[in-house]
């Protein structure tokens, strides 16, 4: 069979050899050649260039928390070889323009643990597996945190004062504020403390932008309505809401994109000729994270403060798994 | 009924019906033939003739509005200039008529349509693996890079489509084939012709260093793949080829030289540079960025094991932040560089890192003190009035304005 010749070459090219040569370039399966399982290279850009369909005694994504020590050693080996390939086959799946299940079809028929297997356990770096199944919902070890908490950089809230405005008198008694109608039919309110902008509407709608934290943004909105009151309008302070949360970070450690976008690519989208970070869009909860090589990360789209702690404690374990054993 | 009333009797019971297969409008009282067919139509019988709304003509069961037709027609015609396989061509149009039922876009504006044109033909070779970077659809449509990004994320996320990547490997291939340096030409001296096969294997290689050397993520892949392609053609006749400028190779190439190819060459010498450091012969030559071309060809047969012994494991070493005090020990040169003990290693490795997280960090912003602010404190009246004009300084601003905005006499 042709599937034993490649697997008989595979196992020979794992006796223990030195430097392959330039035969096999590991360049271009990036999930493979990251080093994450063997030391030497070769080995591993050998393997990812055969297509071996997946045998079924193949445990690759099984997530192998819930078995016991001996049995996950055992079986460390084979889950690295056999991901190896595993990443390969959807790779070679790409030509035929998958929409996102590909990594889910490869391995629908090994994974008993579901959504589990996302996560690798944290002590046990060797066995992780690299090709993570589809799911919408990546849970989290139990084991550990990840020690960095995401800074907030900017907060966006909204409110509304209630009555109609004329913006041109703001503009002419007020220091702080900018309006030029022909640009932008708003307002441009600015105070010192906490250091915010807000756009004020005619209608009375107002956006209040640059905090750092919602106690801050909910004080600068209250002091443009005191200023808007102070000029002489009826002003309230009705329905108060913040729209946006942006957060940043940094895990320390540089990231293979490329690897990243293979093994999520229902949630990632990584374009280098427009944007150098990847941009993942997590479903639960409902965030955008840029992600760089450099390992820094931005964290948007929430609307508490909570949502960004939850999506970078999922994002984290992801990550890690990028790093070299 | 057709509508319309027969001009003899007025009845309006008009019948459509064939005489010898001549449509005509026949009364059905009184039997009058009221139009009579195409051919001949007396000016009475053109009065008669009914308007077709446009729901009853077959203009309705023809879908394709004009500028649609247009967009399917730019779409063949890229495919074409392209030279891409008769099937690419079925698939793009197939990707650009489903675009086109989207509300978003039938409704934007033309110069969205256009760019949506390449963005179907890009989608459609990125699919096939068919290296085709968005700058040469760009620079082929005449249109701005960021208008045509806004439009293909729009598109991607829309069409729920899966894209793979850029094939590096492919576009190695298709980019370096396009220097013109492999066959003899009045414009380039014959010492700069290559062999196209070795140029390639190289620069392939080259490009692979670079990957693994934290170079091309997250960077524009193409300026990367020129600077190897510059690198392996002057490496493989060094020197003749030492002398020639990366802007020269690249003029001479018939080449357009990308901005960063620079920078990404400098980075590339000073990778291929560390590894020198490793192998013995070439410690004792004190190699620097020009000198290490004339070895790239042997640096490269033992990549792998150079790239392993130049660098520590960054991620490795900036978790363990142990800097073990490694002293640069004596010179070994032995005659087998690979059997070097561990120990004896010489210079203290550097980290294998993006180039960005080489340079120098910004100064640690210190982390702003924890605000107890509660959003409920009071606020003074003269907090607001600072922000407030004082009546005389209203005046004065109205003034002031007047005074600008008071068209200078003539």
């Amino acid at each position: 069979m042709e599937e034993d010749a490649y697997l008989d070459l595979y196992l020979n090219g794992c006796a223990g050899q030195d430097d392959l040569g330039p035969a096999v370039p590991p360049l271009f399966s990036p999930a493979a050649p990251y080093d994450v399982y063997n030391p030497s290279n070769p080995e591993t850009a050998f393997s990812a260039h055969l297509e071996v369909k997946e045998t079924s005694g193949d445990f690759s994504s099984v997530d192998l928390s819930f078995l016991p020590d001996e049995l996950t050693q055992e079986n460390k080996e084979e889950s690295a070889t056999g991901n190896q390939r595993g990443s390969e086959e959807n790779e070679q799946d790409v030509g035929q323009g998958f929409s996102g299940s590909g990594l889910s079809s490869a391995h629908s028929h090994l994974q008993p643990g579901g959504a589990a297997s996302l996560q690798p356990l944290p002590d046990k770096p060797d066995a992780l597996p690299m090709a993570p199944i589809a799911s919408m919902t990546p849970m989290n070890p139990v084991s550990e945190c990840s020690g960095i908490v995401p800074q907030l950089q900017n907060i966006v809230s909204t409110v509304n004062l209630a009555c109609k405005l004329d913006l041109k008198k703001i503009a002419l008694h007020a220091k702080n504020a900018e309006y030029n109608p022909k640009r932008f039919a708003a307002v441009i309110m600015r105070i010192r403390e906490p250091r915010t902008t807000a756009l004020i509407f005619s209608s009375g709608k107002m956006v209040c932008t640059g905090a750092k934290s919602e106690e801050q943004s909910r004080l600068a909105a209250r002091k443009y309505a005191r200023v808007v009151q102070k000029l002489g309008f009826p002003a309230r302070f009705l329905d108060f809401k913040i729209q946006n949360m942006v957060a940043s970070c940094d895990v320390k450690f540089p990231i293979r994109l490329e690897g990243l976008v293979l093994t999520h690519r229902q949630f990632s989208s990584y374009e280098p000729e427009l944007f150098p970070g990847l941009i993942y869009r997590m479903v639960k909860p409902r965030i955008v994270l840029l992600i760089f090589v450099s390992g820094k990360v931005v964290l948007t789209g929430a609307k508490e403060r909570a949502e960004i702690y939850e999506a970078f404690e999922n994002i984290y374990p992801i990550l890690k798994g990028f790093k070299k054993a | 009924m057709p509508g319309g009333s027969c001009p003899d009797c007025g009845s309006s019971e008009l019948v459509e019906d064939s005489h010898y297969s001549q449509n005509q409008l026949v009364c059905s009282d009184c039997g009058c033939v009221v139009t009579e067919g195409v051919l001949t139509t007396t000016f009475s019988d053109e009065g008669n003739l009914r308007e077709v709304t446009y729901s009853r003509s077959t203009g309705e069961h023809e879908q394709v509005s004009r500028s649609q037709q247009r967009g399917l027609c730019r779409v063949k015609d890229l495919c074409r200039v392209l030279k891409l396989p008769p099937t690419f061509e079925d698939t793009a149009i197939a990707y650009y008529q489903k675009a086109y039922r989207l509300s978003g876009i039938r409704a934007a504006r033309l110069q969205k349509k256009e760019v949506l044109v390449g963005c179907c033909v890009l989608i459609t070779c990125r699919q096939h693996n068919w290296p085709l970077t968005m700058g040469a659809i760009c620079t082929l449509l005449y249109a701005d890079l960021d208008v045509f990004s806004g439009t293909y994320m729009q598109i991607v996320k829309l069409l729920g489509l899966d894209v793979p990547s850029l094939c590096l490997a492919d576009l190695v291939k298709t980019y370096c084939s396009s220097f013109r340096l492999f066959h003899a030409s009045p414009s380039v001296p014959a010492k700069y012709i290559e062999d196209q096969e070795k140029m390639l294997s190289r620069t392939l290689q080259l490009v692979e260093l670079a990957n693994e050397a934290w170079l091309v993520t997250g960077r524009h892949p193409l300026p990367v793949v020129t600077a190897a392609t510059f690198l392996a053609w002057q490496s493989l006749r060094p020197s003749d080829r030492l002398t020639c400028s990366l802007a020269r190779f690249c003029k001479l190439a018939n080449v357009d030289l990308p901005y960063p190819a620079v920078s990404r060459l400098q980075e590339l010498l000073g990778i291929l540079l560390q590894m020198a450091k490793q192998l013995a012969w070439l410690q004792v030559l004190k190699l620097d960025k020009r000198s290490v071309v004339k070895h790239i060809g042997d640096l490269l047969k033992h990549r792998h094991m150079l790239l392993r012994m130049a660098f520590r494991d960054g991620t490795a070493e900036l978790e363990t932040q142990e800097k073990t005090p490694e002293q640069g020990r004596g010179e070994e040169v032995g005659l087998d560089s690979f059997s070097l003990p561990k120990g004896k290693r010489p210079a203290s490795p550097s980290l294998l890192l993006p180039p960005c997280m080489l340079k120098s960090p910004k100064q640690a912003q210190p982390t702003p003190p924890v605000s107890t602010v509660t959003g409920d404190e009071d606020i003074s009246d003269s907090e607001i009035e600072q922000y407030l004009r004082t009546p005389q300084e209203v005046r004065d601003f109205e003034k002031a304005r007047a005074a600008i905005s008071v068209p200078s006499p003539s």
